[in-house]
């Protein structure tokens, strides 16, 4: 198993390859071992385990939710994008207007420290498995914002990213691809960005607390 | 038939306890955030209510979500390097921003009478087809927020088209920053006019379905007559200009009364309607819309198809502009926008201020608004207000 | 608007002379700047600004406040607020621009004559640090959230510093400042400043 880099966050792949003991997170159902592709301590042969794995990716990958939440300029490329000219709903993506409904989460653009707090909390309010889509080159590396004192520039520095679309602004064709890659991810169990940030909690809540100064977020809360 | 008691349930008396027991709190108001994570909200704001039953007692404007620090960001840079920020800080209707960046520093370098015929042609065609992909989305987005799917559907369809014509003109389907110092960056492609033409034609042959879907249709006619009316005593007061303004009757319209670009050449009338309401908010856009295809017919027509399209720049990485102070303005979708445009001789500006419609329709506005109104006209509210929260911000 | 003295401002030929004219009958000679047909820059001297903004407010047509905006002189040790008044009906706006000292930053609010001058001088409040005695919103975040610097729009506020200082960037990302790339493309004629 590689280590955690902090300093490189994105490399979601230091995942630990063994669970820790069951009840110390009682987040992490026997399936979503499964889903992770984990040594399960459970009673069930391997292969069928495989198996089980295999037909809930599947699942999960036919029924991203997205969050109704435009936190930038990127959003006014959702509307096209769901609407009958590119119709995000032939992918069976629709939209979901809570977070306690979603299960993507469209970051489109640039955040600002303002945005970043409520994200977060969506974020955190959001049933796992839950999959992060970062539009635009702000939030890789702060894009055309990089000396603007009001935008965070690195955002898998406060939320763990699985598909970066890059573009400023991405069209439409290059966000359905993006969603073809997290399919494939989410189907072959590699988009694990959410079980990293439970992983990892600590770590980017210290982040997270480094540019927010009115910290009133409650602790994580699943 | 007996009524279910819920009193008498175990835990009713716990309901009562509120967080705030022991403050003055009127426990028949409730407080809501409407926004920013909220499917009805236009962009990324909020509001917060205070409400009583479903009717909101008051409530304030939420805004800064999306601020960047442009104005800051511009006194940085070389004056070429503004134009990625400038259409930015509208996200919808790039163009109008980067016209006013273009002839506030043109006017105070001198260069304003330096651009040529062809090129204040191609800024009045990309402004009005900006203008018009514009209203065709917030003619769909009104009716959206009042749950009807078909008319969005169709206008971002049509919208799409028109984006297609900027892509092939400017290469960027949302951020264009084709207009620059002196003209354009671009001149047409050939078969470009027939292209439009045709993308005009065909919105022009939805027009009549989108009537019956959306102006004629009894639904949307019981949803937004004598709703949020605007006082016309606010007009003067708040300085309120665009659709919001003309809905109520007064035809004021700064492509016609503060000339600029070829609009004085061209034939259009000013579109009004009466009562105030959403209703005639959206009537008003309805007009513009056949307005702005008429006009841009016109430029079609008008247009010289020879000759140059942008003026002979200096360096840009060493060009200075004297020391001054401007005020310019256009007829966004919204209404009027301006830059307030102050230079200090050196190779950056001194200090840039986006006047937009939003800034006034969003937070003054709204806010007077609210008290009585039913929280299901909140969003539709909202959106015939054509409020646009990056502008607001910047 | 009728004026005994002057006669009916909407009847003379150009509204912007005449009614810098009107304004200098009245409160003083200003300096005055045509620099448009609908644009004319006067500047006023703090002690008169209310009194004109009033005047033209209730008997003149100059009944809009388009825009209320500052400007940061940081080498003149002077704060410049910028009052755009707009006559809607004349097409004439009139740009009244006010010095005021940059140790005191304080100014009188114009909230009693446009009720939407609250939220510019908000967002004056908050992005400049200057205060409006006496407006509504003061003090009140408007646009910032937790902001513990100096008001991001005066001149010395270093935006690069702030950003280096508390937002970190990927490793290996290099900063591209247009003014150093040039400096070292031109010499000392990327500089100027």
């Amino acid at each position: 198993m590689k280590k955690f880099d902090p300093d490189r966050p994105w490399d979601l792949t230091t995942l630990p390859t063994t669970m820790a003991p069951q009840g110390s997170r009682p987040h992490a159902p026997v399936e979503d071992q499964c889903f992770l592709g984990a040594e399960a301590d459970i009673k069930q042969p391997p292969k069928l385990q495989e198996a089980v794995a295999t037909i809930k990716n599947w699942f999960r990958a036919s029924s991203l939710n997205v969050l109704a939440f435009g936190t930038g300029c990127g959003a006014i490329e959702l509307r096209p994008l769901s609407t009958s000219r590119f119709d995000m709903s032939r992918f069976g993506i629709p939209g979901a207007p809570t977070p306690r409904q979603s299960n993507v989460f469209i970051i489109s653009g640039y955040l600002s420290v303002k945005t970043l707090t409520r994200v977060i909390r969506c974020y955190e309010q959001m049933p796992d498995p839950k999959w992060v889509v970062a539009l635009g080159s702000c939030t890789i590396n702060g894009g055309m914002y990089w000396d603007s004192y009001n935008t965070i520039k690195v955002l898998d520095l406060y939320l763990p990213v699985d598909v970066y679309v890059s573009g400023c602004m991405p069209r439409p064709e290059a966000l359905i691809a993006g969603f073809q890659y997290l399919m494939d991810d989410v189907k072959k169990g590699k988009a694990n960005g959410w079980h990293h940030y439970l992983e990892n909690l600590e770590w980017y809540r210290e982040n997270q607390k480094q540019v927010i100064t009115d910290w009133d977020l409650p602790n994580y809360n699943w | 038939m007996s009524v279910f008691d819920y009193t008498t349930q175990p835990g009713f008396d716990l309901i009562s306890e509120t967080p705030n027991a022991g403050t003055t709190v009127d426990p028949k108001e409730v407080q809501l955030w409407f926004g920013p994570q909220h499917p009805g909200i236009t962009g990324n704001m909020s509001v917060q209510l205070w409400l009583e039953g479903d009717t909101i007692k008051r409530g304030i404007t939420h805004v800064g979500y999306l601020h960047r620090g442009f104005e800051k960001l511009m006194e940085r840079r070389k004056f070429i390097q503004s134009f990625p920020i400038v259409c930015r800080m509208c996200v919808a209707e790039p163009d109008t921003t980067e016209y006013l960046l273009a002839s506030s520093l043109e006017e105070l370098s001198g260069l304003d009478q330096a651009v040529p015929e062809k090129g204040q042609w191609l800024r009045t065609l990309v402004m009005e087809m900006s203008r018009l992909q514009v209203t065709l989305m917030v003619m769909g987005g009104q009716v959206g927020t009042m749950g009807m799917g078909t008319a969005p559907n169709w206008t971002y369809t049509l919208r799409d088209f028109l984006l297609d014509s900027f892509e092939e003109l400017t290469g960027g389907r949302v951020y264009h920053m084709y207009i620059t110092y002196g003209g354009v960056r671009r001149d047409l492609t050939p078969g470009f006019a027939q292209r439009l033409e045709a993308t005009l034609d065909r919105i022009e042959e939805r027009l009549p379905y989108l009537d019956d879907l959306i102006l004629n249709s009894a639904v949307f006619q019981q949803r937004t007559q004598g709703v949020s009316v605007v006082p016309a005593e606010w007009a003067d007061e708040l300085g309120i200009t665009g659709p919001v303004l003309r809905a109520m009757g007064v035809a004021r319209d700064t492509r016609r009364d503060y000339p600029y670009l070829k609009y004085p050449e061209l034939d259009f009338k000013v579109c009004t309607a009466t009562g105030s309401d959403i209703y005639a908010r959206t009537q008003v856009r309805r007009a513009e819309i056949a307005e702005s295809i008429h006009i841009i017919r016109q430029i079609l027509q008008m247009m010289p198809q020879e000759g140059p399209y942008c003026a002979k720049l200096p360096n840009m990485l060493t060009w200075t502009i004297p020391a001054g102070s401007t005020y310019v303005r256009a007829e966004s979708s919204r209404g009027e926008m301006g830059f307030v445009m102050v230079t200090d001789g050196s190779d950056t500006i001194r200090r840039v201020h986006l006047r937009g419609p939003s800034y006034t329709n969003a937070v003054t506005i709204l806010e007077r608004m609210l008290p009585g109104m039913n929280i299901a006209d909140l969003s539709a509210t909202m959106v015939s207000l054509q409020t646009c929260p990056p502008e607001i911000e910047r | 608007m009728f004026d005994i003295n002057h006669g009916n401002l909407d009847d003379s030929p150009d509204v912007g002379q005449e009614i810098v004219r009107r304004i200098h009958d009245r409160f003083g000679d200003f300096p005055a700047r045509f620099q448009k047909a609908d644009l004319v820059r006067l500047d006023v001297p703090q002690k008169d600004i209310i009194p004109v903004l009033s005047w033209l407010r209730t008997e003149t047509p100059f009944v809009q406040l388009t825009h209320l905006t500052a400007v940061d002189w940081l080498e003149d040790g002077q704060f410049e607020l910028m009052y755009l008044v707009t006559a809607p009906d004349l097409m004439v706006s009139l740009h009244l621009c006010v010095r005021l000292d940059r140790a005191k930053a304080e100014a009188e609010s114009v909230f009693n004559l446009w009720l939407q001058a609250e939220t510019y001088e908000q967002e004056i409040n908050e992005m400049f640090g200057i205060h409006f005695p006496g407006s509504p919103r003061q003090g009140v975040p408007f646009i910032l959230e937790g902001w513990r610097d100096m008001p991001p729009m005066r001149r010395d506020f270093d935006t690069v510093a702030y950003c280096d200082r508390t937002h970190p960037v990927r490793p290996g990302r290099e900063h591209q400042d247009s003014r150093v790339y040039v400096g070292r493309k031109f010499g000392e004629k990327g500089y100027l400043k």
